[in-house]
């Protein structure tokens, strides 16, 4: 063994080399004040392997970054961790950067001759920056996705170059697959390398300014000290515990479950508003800075500030040298720092009394939940990526094309009036359209004209209506009212089993005698076909058709055109006509796809997990 | 702290060329549990993302291959009576990590009569090295009667119809690999498909 080490000892000079390590002279001794350069070491080196791990799982384009980030978060053991602590890390090295950066300038440690090892730290915290940037855009998640885009919009800000600068980042004139591969080749590619770089620059000038400082001291009598072992305990036990301050965040949420580690939102939509956006908090307080400018003058709070402030670091190892600099620079750091904790907590503070941005988030988590549910359920994920899976969802787009095209007039909200609130209500509610409970309702005589049903309408007082009071003011007048609760109520769920509603299959199904009842009442004793059209009996074109009622596609086909002579015909009251041309959709408001979204939801048709 | 000691050990504190000395005195004992807990809170502090990473990149492990599919490929009429082999894709639900393909070809397998009741099925998978082998027919000539044989493209390994090796020093270490068939009711011809791995001389089905 001994000789095998020795062997390569001769051949690569390892021993002379770490001996060089372990030797090192510290001016003063070992100290826990010197932990700062070996922390960043270690969580780089934590960065690099989880994050060459993470790459292994990565898949770099628009249909597949979310998705292969989902595989990891949520399919494979231990891959929430592994992107938590990668996470997290990055945090903290941040922040130790900082800490770094502010010691060497309280103790005025940046003077000469350890400018450039100052310098090459404050390059670090950009390139950190700049790593958290690139990395958050990889998971392209809905925030993820919005606030790069933001920032990578902000280049063209700057005056000639900017177009140019933006196409170049993006890898083209819009956000895509190009977009993605760029910035994780930036991410482990350039800046990393960089960083590393960096890591070592600044261990290079350290040791060359210390044996320098050492040999000085060591004329004056003063203490040296060695690294190995008491400053190597030292630096051991702050990266351990680093380690655990990084384990303890990633495991905040809890050790399992869909919400352990780093939350991952749902997926992007680049055709959609995303209201809930916000940057990373080491961007929050610039965010917040920014606001205080009208935006004619953005470039002013995004570039030049930041730019001034950047170089001002850089400048200030020169300050320092005399007492005025140093209170500067200590004045500087204490306002910069200062205003930007003051910023970011404010900017917290606002959205947290934001009812809007709190809404919009909680509509986030929740899109987050269903994707999530989506994408386990039996199909899984599409080849046209997890996308698409909200974009078919009825559960997900019912409600927005509800309110866009159906809520002027139709309220969707249950008795508690919770739900979806019609602008003006001036149509019936469709809460539970076409359930047994709907039509019981519609044909009870003391609410179809009311608001929840023809109230509001140029039906209040039509035919429909009065036959329904009039059938209840007879069996009034003969005492029967029990017998006509029974008989409307069978009616209802006869002509609810048409619909084929999915919360009543296993009704509808026990049911079959009474749906069979309802039916003949139907045509016989309530005569509904004298007017509308029921399977084989009644007329067509006089009152809307009633085979199939409520099915979807007799609801695509209402809603599509509600004056067909197949439903109200030419006393249509005031429904827009959404798609008239089934052979142009061009021409039609609605596309048949939406209209398939709008007629399951309003029928409760979606997938919803075991 | 100045109670370093002059000549401090090297890294690894295993070693003993420190020149030190042997003898224990109190700054050596403090120097080797420094030493000591130096490397182990760093190599603990180091070793906790290499275990997650590779605890994560062990998952493929975990997954299984689709394991015996049974599926009616075909009716025994659709069969040749003389034996001629006659390929047919396998149309299955396709796991890809994230992506699921319904109804995609995932495989194919050659079936052939060998009786009135009976059919043979092998599988369109080299046992060598994993390519797809083909199918020729033959002249139907020649006092064999040639009915033509199955051909690897990778490495030219020939089998004949009954997917044995033509060639005595063939690269193909084992014969085609034939899977099980059930002919029910004596009409629908079922197959358990099933893939095996290569370069092996004995037959072991995939895990």
């Amino acid at each position: 063994m001994n000789a095998l080490l020795r062997w390569i000892d001769d051949r690569s000079g390892l021993g002379e080399g770490l001996r060089m390590c372990s030797d090192r002279p510290l001016p003063g001794g070992a100290c826990w004040c010197r932990v700062w350069p070996c922390t960043l070491i270690f969580t780089f080196c934590v960065q690099a392997i989880t994050g060459f791990f993470m790459w292994m799982y990565f898949s770099p384009s628009a249909q597949t970054a979310w998705e292969s980030v989902y595989f990891l978060q949520h399919e494979v053991a231990g891959g929430w961790l592994l992107r938590a602590v990668h996470h997290y890390s990055a945090q903290v090295t941040l922040v130790l950067i900082a800490i770094y950066l502010v010691q060497m300038i309280v103790t005025r440690a940046l003077r000469a001759p350890r400018e450039m090892v100052f310098w090459s730290v404050v390059v670090m915290g950009l390139l950190c920056l700049g790593l958290m940037l690139t990395g958050d855009l990889l998971a392209w998640d809905q925030n993820s996705y919005a606030s790069t885009k933001v920032r990578v919009n902000f280049l063209n800000l700057l005056p000639g170059v900017g177009a140019g600068l933006f196409k170049l980042a993006a890898g083209g004139p819009a956000f895509g697959h190009l977009t993605l591969t760029r910035f994780l080749a930036l991410h482990v590619g350039l800046l990393s390398g960089t960083f590393l770089l960096m890591l070592i620059v600044r261990g290079v000038l350290a040791y060359r300014v210390d044996k320098a400082e050492v040999a000085e001291l060591a004329e004056k009598g003063g203490r040296v000290g060695r690294y190995w072992p008491n400053q190597a305990v030292i630096n051991a036990v702050a990266c351990l515990l680093v380690m655990v301050v990084v384990l303890l965040l990633a495991c905040r949420h809890g050790l399992s479950g869909d919400h352990a580690g780093v939350a991952l939102g749902a997926p992007a939509d680049p055709s959609v508003a995303f209201d809930a956006a916000r940057p990373e908090w080491a961007f929050l307080g610039l965010y917040e800075f920014s606001h205080l400018f009208p935006g004619t003058m953005a470039i002013v709070p995004i570039f030049i500030i930041p730019g001034l402030l950047v170089l001002f670091a850089f400048a200030m190892p020169f300050f320092a040298g005399s007492k005025v600099g140093h209170q500067l620079n200590l004045g500087f750091t204490a306002v910069l720092l200062s205003g930007l904790v003051v910023l970011s907590f404010y900017s917290v503070w606002k959205d947290k009394k934001d009812e809007g941005f709190q809404t919009a988030l909680a509509t986030a988590d929740q899109q987050a939940d269903r994707v999530l549910q989506l994408a386990r359920s039996p199909q899984g994920i599409p080849v046209g990526g997890a996308l698409t899976l909200l974009r078919n969802d009825p559960k997900t787009r019912g409600p927005v094309l509800f309110k866009v095209h159906c809520a002027a007039c139709h309220d969707f909200a249950d008795e508690q009036d919770e739900g979806i609130l019609a602008e003006e209500s001036s149509a019936p509610n469709l809460y539970g359209y076409a359930s047994r409970e709907w039509l019981t309702g519609f044909l009870d005589a003391r609410k179809i004209a009311s608001s929840a049903y023809f109230g509001n309408t140029a039906f209040k007082k039509g035919r429909m209506a009065g036959m329904v009071k009039d059938w209840w003011a007879e069996a009034e007048a003969d005492d029967i009212v029990d017998d006509i609760r029974e008989e409307l109520a069978t009616v209802a769920i006869g002509l609810s089993a048409e619909a084929g509603l999915k919360s009543q299959a296993e009704a509808d199904e026990q049911d079959a005698q009474l749906i069979a009842d309802g039916k003949d009442l139907i045509v016989d004793l309530y005569g509904c076909t004298d007017c509308h059209r029921f399977h084989d009996k009644g007329p067509a074109g006089k009152a809307p058709e009633l085979t199939g009622y409520g099915s979807r596609e007799w609801l695509i086909d209402i809603i599509a055109n509600p004056a067909h002579k197949r439903f109200y015909g030419t006393k249509n009251d005031r429904m827009p006509i959404y798609a008239e041309f089934p052979d142009e959709p061009a021409k039609n408001t609605l596309t048949a796809h939406d209209l398939g979204l709008i007629a399951d939801w309003l029928r409760g048709e979606w997938y919803e997990a075991p | 702290m100045e109670n370093t000691p002059e000549k401090p050990s090297p890294a690894c504190c295993c070693s003993t060329d420190d020149g030190t000395g042997k003898s224990r005195t109190p700054d050596n004992r403090r120097g080797f549990l420094a030493q000591a807990i130096a490397v182990v809170a760093g190599s603990v502090a180091l070793a906790v993302p290499a275990v997650v990473g590779i605890i994560a990149s062990l998952n493929p492990l975990r997954q299984k291959s689709q394991a015996g599919l049974l599926l009616r490929l075909t009716s025994l009429d659709a069969l040749p009576e003389d034996g001629t082999p006659r390929r047919f894709p396998i149309i299955a639900d396709r796991t890809d990590a994230w992506n699921r393909f319904p109804n995609e070809p995932i495989g194919a397998v050659y079936l052939r009569r060998t009786g009135a009741k009976s059919v043979e099925a092998i599988q369109s998978i080299c046992p060598h090295a994993g390519c797809i082998v083909q199918f020729t027919p033959g002249s139907g000539e020649g006092d064999k009667q040639d009915g033509g044989k199955f051909f690897c493209p990778c490495h030219a390994a020939s089998f004949d119809l009954a997917g044995k090796r033509l060639d005595e020093t063939s690269p193909c270490p084992r014969d085609l690999d034939t899977l099980e068939v059930d002919i029910r009711g004596g009409v629908d011809v079922w197959v358990k498909f099933e893939g095996f791995q290569t370069g092996t001389a004995k037959k072991v089905a995939k895990v």
